[in-house]
């Protein structure tokens, strides 16, 4: 609960410097999402979108993930 | 790049619930934590003259009064904090999503529990709680803080929609 909380903090306080605002948002968004999915991740660099809805995202700690929302309509988190 | 298997590794956000609340997806018009605005009725704030000889002071009683109208819970309305939730900004999609699954998760617990199931101990019910709104708080609070000081003040007050059954049921 204290590491999610933390993991938390620091994922959605920082922002990812040379996203574009958009991206940044993104960047935060997946960040909180993967987080929020018990999966550890300080921040994502690097998103690559797939199709709608679905991104292979990057951390900045090296973890990498699958991001999408699968056909029930829940958010999904795989790691890569 | 391949896009790997949904399989294996997968986690989904568990969703036993049937009622969203932090929805941003629009799959389904929620009901969820949403209930009709509720106006927690408002304590007396100022000093109350005693009325006869042996009741308390006026002053003791103006402090009383005062207590109680800081301790009164703050107007909650629940639809249009709900509303807020899903219109901010300052959350994504994603985020949106996979914290209305855990409400509805809360909420089917919750349901479970009124219904008399055996399911996890109403102190447990109220860790879920409180973790999942801590939740809602941070990935609030450097984007909407208003909406994240809203949500925290209503803290107590959603609770006690949640544990009261019969107030439960007035709004799922």
């Amino acid at each position: 609960m204290r590491c999610t909380y933390g993991l938390l903090m620091s994922g959605v306080a920082l922002a990812a410097p040379g996203f574009a605002p958009a991206a940044e948002s993104l960047g935060k968004d997946l960040t909180a999402t993967i987080v929020l999915h018990n999966m550890p991740c300080d921040k994502v660099v690097n998103a690559k979108r797939n199709s709608d809805s679905d991104y292979n995202a990057s951390c900045q700690d090296g973890n990498r993930y699958h991001v999408y929302i699968d056909a029930a309509g829940h958010v999904a988190v795989q790691k890569l | 790049m391949a896009v790997p298997a949904r399989g294996a590794d997968t986690q989904p956000a568990p969703a036993r619930g049937s009622t969203p609340a932090v929805s941003a997806t629009g799959t389904k018009a929620n009901a969820s934590v949403a209930s009709p605005p509720k106006t927690v009725a408002a304590a007396p704030s100022g000093p109350q003259p005693a009325q006869h000889a042996g009741t308390r002071s006026a002053s003791a009683t103006g402090t009383t009064a005062t207590a109680r109208a800081a301790a009164a819970p703050a107007t909650l309305d629940l639809k249009s904090l709900e509303q807020r939730l899903r219109d901010t900004k300052a959350i994504g999609v994603f985020t949106k999503l996979s914290l209305k699954i855990q409400v509805d998760d809360l909420l089917a617990d919750m349901k479970a529990f009124h219904g008399g199931r055996s399911l996890p101990p109403l102190p447990e019910l109220r860790q879920s709680y409180e973790s999942l709104l801590l939740k809602v708080v941070t990935v609030l609070q450097n984007g909407d803080p208003q909406l994240a000081s809203a949500v925290s003040a209503s803290r107590d007050s959603i609770w006690t929609l949640l544990s009261d059954p019969k107030k439960f049921s007035e709004i799922t």
